[in-house]
């Protein structure tokens, strides 16, 4: 089934307060956007949606000229533009609220909506500053104390502050990165009502979400990126959640015969979770409630849009991270493979025996003896197939999926119980991806209690026994079909 | 103490507190930007140097031009490491300091023989202002002091109103307290810390500029002594505001005239005593949360 959509839109249509297209940026050797065309007709409000990593927030950096694209043209109201900065972005009418909001703590709310007031010499008035908050509150509703220090601000109040700052520089087109993502459900159904309002006024927003229910209920028109593309666009109305879904990662949801036909004997259970709940540090539920267990010799694969609890989930069952209600019961030996790499699972400026050593590091006492960790490393390497000089390289010059396996090898070595793996094949080739996925088969004949969880569904399909798909919190078993993981996702039954 | 001793010691003070407070005012300006630059003991040195040259003209007033330009030319390559090539601030600051010492002190014996024959330079007296110098105990202090040490209560206040009611100075607090804030509101970090640590070298170069011009009358190689980190912690004291800098320069450059005092009045305690005291108040200040949340944000980050 081909999502891809796209209407004939003409290109310098004054109709559209925002066109891109044929986007590419690349960071080092990662491809984050790859051709990718966005169109947001003037007065609407527009979802852009994706998954991790799709590319939604490079592309609306781009937009905002934080980034600079190395291919593709960029067009305000018909008129082709190119962004030295931020600046110019914002002179042609562009605002955007970044997920991560840009305020500066230690100043007032004043001070940081003038921040981007031009001139070395220009006075800066806090009482005509102030005045500017408190007309812009009156006349838009989004009212703040100018005087209030932002460090003190609660998060509705800081995320109000950034579109205020966005309207003090005459924004039109308006963008917010995972605007609803900190919000309680009342503050985003209020903030949903001012953007609606926004829009009736006029005036063109863009909201990146991965929350599709949402998306669909508020946005007049939708497009989904996926690996850097545009995969789907549309008015929101000739959408439903099952294409959306689909289109975000990448599943023939149409497909209606089960992908697998695995058969597994499983043990006893390995790792078991009862009536787990974790609140994380901002006071947010991650997870509701949850029971699961993964049996020996059985492959359990977890789906879940992001932010939906899968994260929380994972380190849980690898003994990561504790929960903050229920019980949990994890093997002494379990291996772990979380999905960034290069943060969370080597040291890139240590060598590959160093990298290994440090698996050992939290519990071994005395002095290390490097000739047998360079011998375990030297093994890992063979058993795994990691094409590398030697146990010396340095983990960073190996490539993305020898990295991977070497990751895994070290993670299966000396026969653990249970393996927790979150987004294997992630960045690598289609020979590696197909490796460790074969590794983690092999570890599942072995006897290995196995919980995968991808962002592609048709790979964690491809390799479960079961499923259990998360959804804002909520863990629940469904059949390993497209279709039920599909609905699932969502929220339906 | 006699009254008269007491106006000489806080006289001297003053005297004391001037390059300290030009090397410690330029700082301020290049941490609230959210640069550490410990290189500055390099700014100053080659300031001093600068002034030596250029004041062989005949003019004062060329020999601070000099110490500028010559404090500026170090912080611009500073600048070009740290935040063009985004190398380490530590690394490259201590590689700064040394450099204006090696050099400035190869230059010297190059040009004027190892013997370092004391050289005449034309050197700025002291100008009384009329009337206010004449206010008992404090009149002479900080009135009867040279020009250089006059413009500093203009630079001061000057500062303070360009931190807290310009744009400008809204854009440096903000780039040394959150530069991915600055940028997304459509200022260049870059360009804001290159800006900064010009002037921070400026008045760096006019520190050492003071040593030469206004007190010592010649130049001596190493003759900054340290003064580079001493500002360092001035601006610490200061809690990263001018006024705060100008107290804290002022209670450094009183130690250090206690210290002579001490010294010559053949007092019986550790002449090391009074200027170890500064130090300690900042320490003190370091470890207590007061002292360290006043620290901009992103100080000593590596720009993005």
């Amino acid at each position: 089934m081909d999502f891809h959509r796209r209407a004939d839109w003409a290109v310098t249509d004054p109709a559209y307060a925002l066109t891109l297209h044929g986007i590419t940026k690349q960071f080092g050797s990662t491809v984050a956007l790859d051709g990718a065309d966005f169109d947001v007709r003037a007065g609407t409000l527009h979802a852009l949606l994706g998954e991790n990593g799709a590319g939604k927030t490079t592309l609306m950096r781009l937009a905002f000229g934080m980034l600079r694209a190395d291919a593709g043209t960029i067009e305000v109201d018909g008129t082709p533009r190119r962004w030295r900065s931020s600046a110019d972005a914002i002179a042609a009418g562009i605002g955007m609220v970044h997920q991560h909001f840009l305020l500066i703590p230690a100043m007032t709310v004043a001070e940081n909506v003038s921040l981007g007031d031009r001139g070395i010499l220009r006075g800066f008035n806090p009482r005509a500053a102030a005045d500017r908050v408190r007309r812009i509150g009156t006349e838009t509703g989004l009212v703040l104390d100018p005087a209030a220090c932002v460090a003190d601000l609660a998060v509705g109040a800081q995320q109000r502050l950034e579109i205020v700052k966005a309207l003090a520089r005459d924004a039109r087109i308006l963008i917010l990165d995972e605007p609803t993502a900190v919000l309680s459900p009342a503050e985003s159904q209020e903030l949903y009502a001012w953007l609606r309002a926004f829009v009736a006024r006029g005036h063109t927003v863009v909201i990146i979400t991965h929350k599709v229910r949402e998306a669909l209920a508020i946005a007049d028109d939708l497009t989904v990126l996926r690996r850097g593309r545009t995969v789907l666009t549309g008015s929101s109305r000739n959408l439903d959640e099952i294409a959306v879904i689909g289109a975000m990662i990448g599943a023939s949801v149409t497909a209606d015969a089960p992908a697998t036909a695995n058969v597994s004997a499983p043990g006893a259970a390995v790792m078991s979770l009862e009536h787990v709940s974790v609140i994380d540090e901002r006071g947010v539920q991650r997870l509701r409630d949850v029971s699961m267990e993964v049996r020996a010799g059985e492959i359990v694969g977890i789906a879940g849009v992001e932010g939906s609890g899968q994260h929380e989930l994972l380190r849980v069952l690898a003994g990561r991270l504790t929960a903050d209600r229920g019980h949990v019961k994890t093997p002494a030996h379990i291996g772990f493979v979380p999905a960034d790499r290069l943060r969370d699972a080597l040291v890139p400026a240590m060598t590959l025996t160093e990298n290994l050593a440090l698996k050992d590091s939290g519990s071994a006492r005395g002095i290390v003896n490097w000739d047998s960790y360079e011998a375990r490393a030297a093994a890992t390497i063979r058993g795994h197939d990691v094409r590398t000089s030697g146990p010396e390289a340095l983990a960073g010059a190996l490539s993305g999926g020898n990295q991977q396996k070497f990751v895994l090898g070290r993670e299966l070595e000396g026969s653990p119980e249970a393996l927790v793996v979150e987004n294997p094949t992630r960045g690598l080739d289609i020979r590696a991806a197909a490796h460790v996925l074969a590794e983690l088969r092999s570890a599942r004949v072995a006897g290995v209690a196995v919980a995968v969880y991808s962002s592609d569904l048709d790979e964690v399909l491809s390799i479960a026994d079961r499923m259990i798909v998360c959804f804002d919190g909520n863990a629940t078993a469904t059949a390993v079909d497209a279709g039920a993981v599909a609905r699932a996702l969502v929220g339906l039954g | 103490m006699s009254g008269g001793a007491f106006t000489a010691f806080l006289e001297s003070g003053v005297r004391f507190a001037t390059p300290l407070a030009y090397a410690a005012l330029g700082e301020l300006v290049v941490e609230r930007a959210g640069v550490i630059n410990i290189g500055l003991e390099g700014a100053i040195i080659c300031g001093a140097f600068g002034a030596l040259i250029a004041a062989g003209t005949g003019s004062v007033w060329l020999g601070f031009a000099g110490a500028a330009l010559a404090g500026v030319l170090l912080a611009a390559i500073f600048a070009f490491f740290v935040v063009t090539l985004k190398t380490d601030q530590i690394i490259t600051g201590t590689a700064m300091s040394m450099l204006g010492l090696g050099l400035t002190g190869t230059l010297y014996r190059t040009m004027y023989g190892t013997a370092g024959a004391s050289l005449h330079i034309a050197t700025i007296a002291p100008a009384p202002v009329p009337g206010l110098s004449a206010i008992p105990v404090i009149g002479r202090a900080f009135f009867d002091q040279p020009v250089v040490t006059y413009a500093l209560y203009a630079i001061v206040p000057a500062l303070a109103w360009w931190f807290y009611r310009t744009t400008g100075g809204l854009a440096l607090r903000a780039v040394g307290e959150h530069p991915e804030a600055a940028r997304g509101a459509g200022i260049s970090p870059s360009r804001v810390q290159w800006a900064a640590l010009l002037f921070g070298g400026a008045m760096g170069g006019i520190s050492g500029g003071t040593l030469v011009l206004a007190q010592v009358g010649t130049f001596a190689e190493g003759m900054s002594a340290g003064r580079g980190f001493i500002a360092i912690a001035i601006v610490v004291l200061g809690r990263w505001t001018p006024f705060g800098v100008a107290g804290a320069a002022l209670l450094f450059g009183a130690a250090s005239a206690l210290q002579t005092l001490a010294q010559t009045m053949g007092w019986g305690m550790p002449y090391q005593l009074p200027l170890a005291f500064p130090y300690l108040l900042t320490l003190v200040l370091l470890a207590s949360t007061r002292g360290r949340t006043a620290s901009p944000a992103a100080l000593g980050q590596r720009p993005a």
